[in-house]
């Protein structure tokens, strides 16, 4: 069993190596091939072609596409992205200093979503084809449709602009320091909390609906039937035998949906301002930040693929256990 | 059971927003500007963006300080880090005395080594800053790099000569730039200041030290009590806020969440103004909008680098007949709501003294553009509305950046402006990057973008005929009479004769009419009534901003 | 339903038809007179009325013709395929169900950021000199009264007027102008004033929004529709030869469709737009290359499935052409699989255009796309709601028809296979 394990995770790693370099190569050929590049933003009316000479070189970007390829590829394996032209800081210090606001905005997210998603779905079954159930459903599916965008500009609109409860923008307020422990945290939510529920409520629609659904594939199957006619404890079923059989379809796309996640809330970060992966990423496109470009990307399929793996594991556990209690 | 703990939770929830907002004190002596992007660098060597610019020269001042004077249309040089200076009868050399009380916020003191450093540094080919190649008053190596024995006497701590090649006609515009400390930056390796950690964490001679940096949200600077510049009365925080969105700029501008900010549309000024806590103010003449010809074929300069007459914009006739045709009027009153001038010539109207008032300007007529088209062999013979000569149907299309609603305003008026006169225009929006590389490549018939103009006045870079080096002259333009204008000015001293160059130089231009001129544009400012300020002017919206004070 | 759009259109809109049928019956005229010079004037606004006033009354009389062979006519309709219907009936007769021009905007002081349901008033001025001589130039005189162009000479919108013997004198706002009489269309020696009303209020340009949005609706189905077929194509085909082939082939699609999978697609999407521009066409194309990695992955594990097969394996010995079989067997099959796939891409692609749209990539300015009217109305969000909530509502709309229809069809075809 152990060996199998480690063997099937093995080919994984080797495949998501691969993936990833693909990835990386793909997004280096596509930027050399675009037109605009990174010494724009030096045009002024001082800018002499010579500086432009220059900046390129230094950029090594004179160099022939084949050479400036290899050397990238040999500077990958030592584990330097480069540095980046516009923010002039190691691309891996760059990216950890937005990472590290997405990865704790995505979980909270992905939390909430689980959470919330769960709980409703779990109240809607027991309360199945009830005015709850039904409103609930229709509801998710109305919400499912809504736009990140259209989302948070209705929110802005509503509770900062017209009720003033919430602020529009930004992560922290200027006197955030002075605050005590509680009223930081307090300052975040404050801060956080219009983002969250427009990065999160598509998400509760989407796990809503399928927990849902699963849950209700699973009542009416034969062996729970059963075991309810023969009298096992409602709670019992519930623990053992519904909410692993339910959760398996839940947990693939719960995997891609925290995989995005992490790649930033690219809609979300730009209406409220926030400093995240997506708006670092969408900066360097624009601003032809080919190292940053190319480093962003591949931190944000390391965590997708990471997440897709994760999910899977937990899917195999679950698995173990369901053959161990059918064994049992 | 569930009602209940989502009940005290929802309460816990209320409590502490409450909590967190009673935390907020009352009166700050503190101002907050808020601007659409974070810097991403500190040093004046690098400083790229306007705002990075601002920013940069807050924290390094430079030895003279330059302010603009409104009656004269000009900068005028007052002392800043150099208490004097003195010229030599020949120009041939400067030489500057010192303020001999000036530290750095670590306590080092500043003295002309500094200077020498500097300049030294943003003349090196190594540190690749943004000035490099422009030091051609001094003497220099074959890679433009300043030669510091030649150039530098320094003849105490104090007291410091310059000395500028022969022949050249240095002003003190070549020498005055942001300062940085050497004791810093000898550090680095030349070839590593670009990335030096000193650049996010800067060591300023001015009255602000940056206290925080919290990337993307906010620049927090305090003041330097030890500095020359400092009296009692100035702020005890300076916050840049970093709000990319308009509108959520907008809304805590109304909501005194900050205290400032720049570029707001005409649209909203109404509203503002009618707010108690409002004051707008703005600047004039720093940027115009244009539309482009290309005076010459993109595709023979592209494939080739030959220069020939564009088939369409190649006669000055037609450029003048398409601004006839262009109701820049319209657009200046229903989208700018008058916040703006139209322009004539690539001469601002705030240098009073060097504009030329003599100009007819060429205000929309359609006939009269019409009856131009027509004399030089462009009529709709074919009856369907497009107006053609020799077969060729005059059609192209027009590209501007997205994003910006007053172009995508202006080019659908413009559109239907020449549809009227029969040019079918079609429009295009492309992306900055994209365009800028289009720009410098000449490869577009027409486009429509701005320029946000230096001061002093700088033409060579913009209108020299010498296509290779003088990369911004996007339309191509060439003119040798305007040629010689522009060298004569460079070797030009006194105000009088400079004058009558430049009225030349218009008369030129507006007469070549190598793009359509369409406005200056205002820089509407909003500034909380608490501010008390006194120093906007062209030269920047927070410059000087140490002199603003807070209401109490 | 379809007899309600009917009857709609012919109540509200019965002049208008009117004109158009004079139109069409008056091109016709000049088509048999001067062939050459009515292709000339045929440019696609004017074919794109014709062909729309053709359809209008081609498509009843059709239906009546028809009638008992069209079985799924009598198919219920619920409220998501209500909505899916009536944005291919706004797709396909645009010009009729509004005669504005989408682009048209005039007197911006007058017309800018007007709410709902507001009405202005129209001063009717006299057009230019038209000289009726040939009949090529009545028909464009005539066609340019009744299809809209984005400019008019010949109105101005005012607040009021005051006539003085020899001329009028206009207010617009606080500005005032005045015009010589002769130049003002006259009717019983009175100027002519009329109405004319916003339902949806007007954008920032004084265009008006319920135009827009029913001009939108193309924009918005020709890119959701394109892209889908690019990503149908990719994925069908790459499905179909790495399934049949195996090997080395299916190793690199699989690491392809990795790749693809690897990483938030919507960058890829805004690296290739800010890189190769964004016209319409690229926008279209860059979609369709974001979605094809889950037909390929259906289309892929069905041929495999089905290939090994008993009998097919026994159809091959039997000497058919292996393709022909594939193609025979697993078509049916994949069919629902795919639908479903299409229309939850197809909502995908009209929720990402938007979004590209928001963030200053979409299709720009020229074309009337949701979510570029959405991107332009936040600016404008605390003066003019209207302008983000229109759009917006209908955008929700489609999207959660498309998902209603996708998610009943697989419904549908899940209790098919039980």
């Amino acid at each position: 069993m152990n060996k199998v394990f480690i063997k099937s995770l093995s080919k994984r790693i080797v495949t998501s190596i691969i993936t990833l370099f693909l990835l990386v190569s793909f997004l280096f050929v596509l930027t050399r091939l675009s037109p605009g590049d990174p010494t724009q933003k030096y045009l002024s009316a001082e800018f002499s072609p010579e500086l432009k000479e220059k900046v390129t070189a230094s950029f090594k970007l004179d160099q022939p596409i084949f050479n400036q390829y290899i050397n990238f590829v040999a500077n990958i394996f030592k584990g330097n992205f480069g540095i980046s032209y516009g923010y002039r800081q190691p691309v891996l210090s760059v990216v950890w200093q937005f990472l590290s606001f997405t990865l704790v905005f995505a979980t909270l997210s992905f939390l909430l979503q689980i959470i919330v998603s769960s709980f409703l779905a779990f109240k809607s079954i027991r309360n199945k084809g009830k005015l709850f159930d039904r409103s609930v459903l229709n509801i998710s599916l109305i919400v499912y449709a809504i736009p990140a965008f259209v989302l948070g500009l209705s929110l802005i609109y509503i509770f900062s602009i017209q009720l003033d409860l919430f602020p529009s923008s930004g992560l922290r307020s200027l006197d955030f320091e002075s605050n005590s422990f509680f009223g930081k945290i307090g300052d975040y939510i404050y801060h956080l909390s219009l983002p969250l529920i427009t990065l999160s409520l598509a998400g509760i629609a989407l796990f809503y609906k399928y927990l849902r659904e699963s849950l209700e594939d699973v009542y009416q199957q034969n062996f729970i039937l059963n075991l309810k006619a023969s009298g096992y404890d409602q709670s019992t079923i519930l623990k053992k035998h519904v909410l692993p059989n339910a959760v398996r379809p839940l947990l693939s796309i719960a995997g891609i949906e925290l995989g995005i996640l992490l790649g930033g809330a690219l809609i979300t970060e730009v209406i409220f301002s926030l400093p995240g992966m997506g708006r670092l990423m969408m900066d360097s496109i624009f601003a032809r930040d080919y190292p940053l470009v190319i480093g962003c990307a591949l931190t944000a399929g390391v965590l997708m693929i990471a997440s897709n793996f994760l999910a899977d594991m937990i899917k195999m556990k679950l698995d173990k256990r369901l053959i161990k209690g059918l064994i049992n | 059971m569930n009602n209940r703990i989502i009940v005290i939770l929802s309460f816990i929830f209320i409590l502490l927003l409450s909590a967190c907002k009673s935390e907020q004190p009352e009166y700050n002596n503190r101002i907050v500007i808020g601007i659409p992007a974070d810097v991403k660098t500190f040093n004046p060597l690098f400083a790229l963006s306007v705002n990075e610019g601002a920013i940069s020269e807050l924290i390094f001042l430079s030895l003279i300080d330059f302010r603009w004077n409104d009656e004269l249309g000009e900068v005028e040089a007052f002392p800043s880090l150099a208490e004097s200076w003195d010229w030599a009868e020949d120009k041939s050399s400067i030489t500057f005395k010192l303020r001999s009380d000036v530290l750095w916020s670590d306590s080092t003191s500043f003295t002309a080594a500094d200077v020498v450093f500097s300049l030294d540094v943003y003349s090196d080919p190594e540190v690749q800053s943004r000035l490099y190649g422009i030091f051609e008053d001094f003497y220099t190596d074959e890679q433009n790099h300043i030669n510091v024995e030649k150039t530098f006497i320094i003849k105490s701590d104090y007291e410091l000569q310059i000395n500028f090649k022969p022949g050249s006609s240095p002003d003190l515009f070549d020498v005055v730039h942001p300062v940085i400390p050497k004791h810093i930056y000898e550090k680095y390796e030349r070839k590593d200041l670009g990335t030096a950690e000193a650049n996010f964490s800067p060591v300023s001679n001015s009255p602000f030290i940056l206290k925080k940096w919290d990337r993307n949200q906010t620049i927090t600077f305090g003041v330097n009590k030890k500095s020359f510049l400092y009296d009692e009365n100035s702020v005890d925080e300076l916050v840049f806020k970093i709000i990319p969105d308009y509108t959520s700029r907008l809304t805590q501008l109304k909501m005194n969440e900050i205290d400032f900010m720049e570029l707001i549309s005409a649209e909203d000024v109404l509203e503002l103004s009618e707010m108690e806590n409002m004051i707008i103010k703005t600047i004039e003449g720093r940027e115009y909008d244009y539309i482009g010809w290309n005076n010459i074929d993109p595709e023979l300069f592209s494939t080739s680098g030959g220069v020939t007459p564009n088939k369409f914009f190649g006669e000055s006739e037609i450029r003048i007949a398409l601004t006839y045709a262009i109701n820049r009027k319209e657009i200046l009153e229903e989208y700018l709501y008058n916040y703006g001038t139209l322009a004539t010539t690539p001469v601002s109207p705030i240098f009073t003294y060097f504009v030329n008032p003599e100009l007819e300007k060429y205000n929309y007529d359609p006939d009269k553009a019409r009856s131009i088209l027509s004399k030089h062999g462009w009529s709709d013979s074919n009856n369907d509305g497009v107006i053609d000569k020799n077969g060729t149907e005059f059609k192209f299309t027009l590209t501007y950046p997205g994003g910006n609603p007053l172009r995508s305003y202006a080019s659908t008026l413009l559109k239907n402006n020449l549809k009227f006169v029969g040019i079918d225009v079609s429009l295009e929006t492309m992306e900055m990057g994209t365009f800028i590389e289009k720009l410098l490549s000449k490869s577009m018939d027409a486009w429509m973008a701005a320029w946000y103009i230096p001061i002093p006045i700088e033409l060579k870079a913009f209108w020299y005929s010498d296509l290779y080096n003088t990369q911004m002259n996007f339309v191509s333009y060439q003119n040798s009479a305007a040629d010689k204008i522009m060298n004569d000015l460079l070797k030009e001293q006194s105000r009088e004769s400079k004058r009558k160059l430049y009225f030349e130089f218009q008369k030129i231009i507006h007469e070549d009419q190598p793009m359509t001129f369409m406005y200056w544009k205002s820089n509407i400012i909003g500034i909380n009534k608490r501010v008390v300020q006194k120093t906007i002017s062209p030269l920047g919206a927070i410059t000087h901003c140490w002199e603003w004070t807070v209401n109490r | 339903m379809l007899v309600i759009f009917w009857i709609l259109i012919l109540v509200f809109r019965m002049k208008f038809l009117y004109n158009l049928i004079q139109l069409w019956e008056k091109y016709f005229l000049l088509l048999t007179n001067d062939l050459q010079k009515a292709i000339q004037l045929l440019d696609s606004q004017l074919l794109d009325v014709l062909i729309s006033i053709t359809l209008f009354i081609l498509i009843p009389a059709l239906f009546l013709f028809f009638r008992k062979k069209l079985k799924f006519l009598s198919i219920n309709i619920n409220f998501s395929l209500a909505v899916l219907l009536t944005l291919l009936l706004a797709f396909v007769f645009a010009p009729i169900i509004t005669d504005e021009n989408p682009e048209f905007q005039k007197d911006l002081r007058m017309t800018k950021l007007l709410p709902p349901f507001s009405k202005v008033k129209v001063l009717h001025l006299k057009a230019g000199d038209i000289s009726n001589s040939s009949a090529a130039e009545k028909f464009i005189a005539f066609k340019n009264q009744i299809v809209k162009q984005s400019y008019a000479n010949n109105i101005i919108f005012i607040d009021n007027i005051k006539r003085k013997p020899d001329k009028i004198i206009y207010l617009q706002k606080e500005k005032s102008g005045e015009l010589d009489l002769n130049r003002v269309q006259l009717k019983n020696n009175k100027s002519i004033v009329t109405n004319k009303s916003f339902i949806l209020g007007t954008d920032e340009f004084g265009r008006d929004i319920f135009t827009r949005l029913v001009y939108g609706v193309r924009i918005s189905i020709l890119v959701g529709l394109g892209s889908v077929v690019v990503s149908l194509l990719i994925g069908l085909s790459l499905g179909f030869i790495a399934g049949t082939r195996g090997g080395i082939i299916d190793i690199i699609f699989s690491r392809l469709t990795d790749l693809f999978l690897a990483f938030p697609i919507i960058y890829l999407i805004i690296l290739i737009l800010a890189m190769f521009g964004n016209s319409l066409l690229t926008v279209i194309i860059v979609l369709g290359l974001s979605g094809w990695m889950s037909l390929f992955k259906i289309v892929k594990s069905e041929v495999l499935s089905v290939k090994n097969k008993d009998y097919i394996t026994s159809a091959v010995m039997m000497g058919l052409p292996k393709m022909t079989i594939l193609t025979k067997e697993i078509l049916p099959v994949i069919m629902i699989p795919i639908i479903v796939n299409v229309i939850f891409q197809f909502s995908n692609v009209i929720l990402a255009e938007s979004a590209l749209s928001y963030l200053g990539l979409g299709t720009g300015n020229s074309y009337p796309s949701w979510g570029a009217m959405i991107e332009s109305g936040q600016q404008y969000i605390t003066k003019a709601w209207w302008m983000i909530l229109f759009p917006g509502i209908i955008l929700i709309f489609t999207l959660f028809s498309a998902n209603n229809l996708g998610k009943n069809l697989n419904k549908a075809n899940i209790s098919v296979m039980h």
